[in-house]
């Protein structure tokens, strides 16, 4: 419950139908529309010459950044091929951003997640190419003055994705550390102060509680942070009144020794914003339940102060014991 | 305001099934039981003691997560710097939904409830967290992108829809909210059927799913309120009727499965029931065989399938057969809502007859109706002329089957929030927190024209 799953459960729930109705020799006719978090539209439909291949399409916001990041296309196919019967066409659907087609006779269930994934797996193109920075900038001997320091920083490149309107991810390798910095803008008041509290507590828990110091570092700020001074639209930053937010993850070589670790933290990272809001709008849905218990509480005493006149004076007259619950029902006796 | 281009959600919460899904599908994207599995308070401690085991083990990512409870241990064994986090950990996210919730409270520390009974929400904590996991994790959606379209029973007070407005509005901020009627819905689904002509929004709705059977009647878009007529008769009681024919005949199996199997794949309506009994005992081959198998597939049991093929759907046309406090057939139900109406909008009503719901998919069932209420009609017209001595113009009676009958009220949602139109009848965000709640006791009607 408290985790959103990487993969949409969707495309994995439909993808397993088409298989086993395609298995019992009778395909179904897609064409189905499925959302995800952060503008992202996805399209299943039937291919146009094959009955038993299906066509995944995506349009999601954080596309145009990403694919600036570099070659993005080449990443998806290589990490897309390895599976059985997942296959890159030559043109992409129409109005979305990308396509697999899947060929439902050879498509197997690791194949189905990872194209339930494809979303997280544009998501994390820049993600990777910030692991292939540190690799770089770590294999070149340490930085021993300022100056070289400074060098570094200042030449290693920031990739950006636009995943919303107002907000963005920014992520920094250096020689030691990834730095990933998250923008957010709160519409609402109520969640801008929950949303305060929150992250407040991201910063905290790491301290206080000893079980998770191997966590990153978590940093929140109101003005952006230095890694993102050099960037055009930061340079000269004054606008502290806004109610932009920064929050800072630092990952050190420790949170993406391997593979599996890779992914996780991306996966982690990728899914933040969803999560963050998750469960903002959890603590809301918690409060209003203590809000109705406690209207449920007052309208029990307001009910024993009622006065039942008619009742009371046959009381009086049958000389019975009566005595009143906590709830204001009344007991004879 | 990129928003502008996501599909508006649609979600059809009902008493038994709730069926979610993105406007412009032709089918529901997700279908579960309304029903929530919570944990309860005196077993946390047990069960955080075991996800212990089980957290180290599984992937969490991947797995049914069983996080919540992890937390929870988390919590526990943490040094209590913090006085209110060590009085609570996180049992209000301890829960699941829709199948996972049946599945889940077959063990022993979850408890299952269903939030809406008749139709109506009724326990607004549970309903509230429904519809959080089903936003979140289901649909994938980040509420504040999307606009909702809802349904509501007809005759909903409206104190339950600004109910549903606070928790959309505030809870979930959703950009816009539009709560429709159920009939209205179907009403509209009705118009991908070849025999529409006209897309009206008046008709009489017959509703029929698993545990009651409605009718209703609706003018240009409005509920007539007065004339609805409840049927106790509906799926399950075909199933248990089926069931106990096969008892009766000493079937090897007889489970409510079964039984429920046989109704959806053999069961049909037949014009007059003395003539089929003659056609299945002149034709053996009418017969059918239904075959059982066990879940490992090594055993199998021969169901033999007779006469309730035909008169399982028979007891909404003669109620006597199974039932013995119901009496009324439900063609003179549908008669006597549409007499019971405003006379202007009467021949609108016999004009458009729609059916909504998996217990009205039986073959021919609008065919029959169709006749029966034709001959209700047809009878009354000619004692008007005999007493009157005019000549009557004639009703026309017509009974609307379409394919989409099945999720018919989830279909009209669909259809609806697809257009253009839409998001200009939402109310949005923006007013509610200009006007407050009661914005929503108002939805202006769509036209279609």
């Amino acid at each position: 419950m408290l985790h959103l799953q990487p993969h949409n459960l969707l495309i994995q729930k439909t993808l397993t139908e088409a298989i086993e109705a395609v298995n019992n020799g009778t395909p179904l006719t897609l064409d189905r529309i499925v959302s995800d978090f952060d503008y992202t539209t996805f399209h299943i439909s039937n291919s146009d010459e094959e009955k038993s291949t299906l066509l995944l399409s995506v349009k999601t916001k954080a596309w145009a950044s990403v694919v600036n990041c570099g070659d993005l296309l080449s990443y998806l196919q290589s990490s897309f091929t390895k599976f059985n019967g997942i296959e890159i066409p030559s043109n992409f659907e129409n109005g979305y951003n990308y396509t697999l087609a899947l060929d439902l006779k050879q498509l197997d269930q690791e194949s189905v997640v990872q194209a339930s994934l494809l979303k997280t797996m544009i998501m994390s193109f820049p993600f990777n190419l910030s692991f292939e920075e540190f690799n770089k900038l770590s294999s070149q001997p340490a930085p021993t003055t300022e100056y070289e320091l400074n060098n570094i920083n200042n030449n290693a490149p920031v990739f950006k994705i636009e995943y919303r309107d107002d907000e963005n991810i920014f992520i920094k390798p250096s020689f030691d550390r990834i730095t990933v910095i998250f923008e957010t803008i709160f519409q609402d008041e109520t969640d801008k102060i929950l949303g305060k509290v929150f992250l407040q507590e991201f910063v905290d828990a790491r301290k206080r509680n000893r079980g998770i110091q191997s966590a990153p570092q978590v940093l929140f700020s109101h003005e952006p942070p230095l890694e993102l001074r050099n960037l055009s639209e930061y340079s000269n930053y004054t606008d502290i009144s806004s109610s932009k937010r920064f929050i800072t993850f630092v990952l050190f070589p420790r949170h993406f020794a391997n593979d599996e670790l890779k992914f996780k933290s991306v996966v982690q990272l990728t899914l933040f914003r969803s999560y963050f809001h998750y469960h903002i709008k959890c603590s809301k849905a918690y409060l209003h339940s203590r809000m109705r218990y406690r209207v449920d509480t007052f309208v029990k005493v307001l009910n024993r102060a009622k006065v039942d006149e008619e009742e009371d004076s046959k009381d009086a007259d049958s000389e019975q014991h009566v005595r009143r619950t906590i709830t204001g029902r009344k007991v004879v006796y | 305001m990129s928003y502008l281009n996501n599909p508006a959600i649609v979600m059809d919460n009902g008493t038994g099934l709730t069926k979610l899904g993105f406007a412009g599908n032709d089918s529901p994207s997700w279908i579960f039981p309304t029903a929530i599995a919570t944990s309860q308070n005196h077993t946390k401690k047990t069960s955080s003691m075991s996800s212990t085991s089980n957290t180290t083990s599984s992937n969490q990512y991947f797995g049914n997560s069983t996080s919540a409870t992890s937390f929870n241990s988390l919590n526990a064994s943490m040094p209590l710097s913090n006085n209110l986090a060590g009085k609570r950990g996180t049992e209000d996210l301890d829960f699941y939904i829709g199948n996972e919730a049946l599945a889940a409270a077959q063990g022993p520390s979850y408890s299952l409830s269903y939030p809406i009974r008749h139709g109506q929400i009724e326990n607004w904590d549970h309903m509230e967290r429904f519809w959080e996991n089903s936003i979140f994790k289901y649909l994938r959606t980040e509420p504040e992108d999307h606009f909702f379209l809802l349904t509501e029973p007809p005759l909903n007070p409206p104190e339950n829809r600004e109910q549903v407005a606070e928790i959309f509005f505030e809870s979930f901020n959703c950009a816009g909210l539009y709560i429709a009627v159920q009939a209205v819905l179907a009403l509209a689904a009705s118009w991908t059927s070849s025999k529409v002509t006209d897309r009206s929004l008046t008709g009489t709705v017959i509703d029929s799913g698993d545990g009651v059977t409605h009718v209703i009647p609706v003018a240009e878009g409005y509920v007539i309120g007065s004339a609805i007529k409840n049927i106790p008769i509906a799926g399950r009681d075909i199933t248990l009727f089926i069931q106990s024919l096969l008892r009766e005949r000493g079937e090897t199996d007889t489970s409510l499965r079964t039984a429920e199997r046989i109704k959806q794949e053999y069961c049909y309506v037949c014009p007059d029931i003395v003539k089929e009994f003659n056609k299945f005992d002149r034709n053996p081959d009418k017969f059918a065989q239904f075959i059982v198998e066990n879940q490992e597939k090594t055993q199998k049991k021969i169901v033999d399938v007779g006469y309730e093929r035909f008169l399982a759907p028979e007891i909404f046309f003669n109620p006597e057969i199974a039932s013995s406090d119901f009496l009324t057939p439900l063609p003179t139900i549908v008669d006597h809502t549409i007499q019971a109406c405003p006379i202007d909008v009467r021949k609108g009503l016999y004009n458009n007859i729609v059916l909504s719901g998996g217990s009205t998919m039986f073959k021919d069932f609008g065919r029959r109706l169709q006749r029966d209420i034709k001959s209700i009609v047809n009878n009354r017209i000619a004692q008007s002329e005999l007493l009157s001595g005019t000549k009557s113009t004639g009703v026309d009676v017509n009974v609307i089957t379409h394919r989409k009958q099945r999720n018919a009220v989830w279909f009209g949602g669909s259809l609806l929030a697809q257009t253009a139109e839409f998001k200009s009848y939402c109310h949005t965000k923006k007013d509610y927190e200009e006007y407050g709640p009661e914005i929503v006791r108002n939805f202006s009607l769509f036209n279609m024209v």
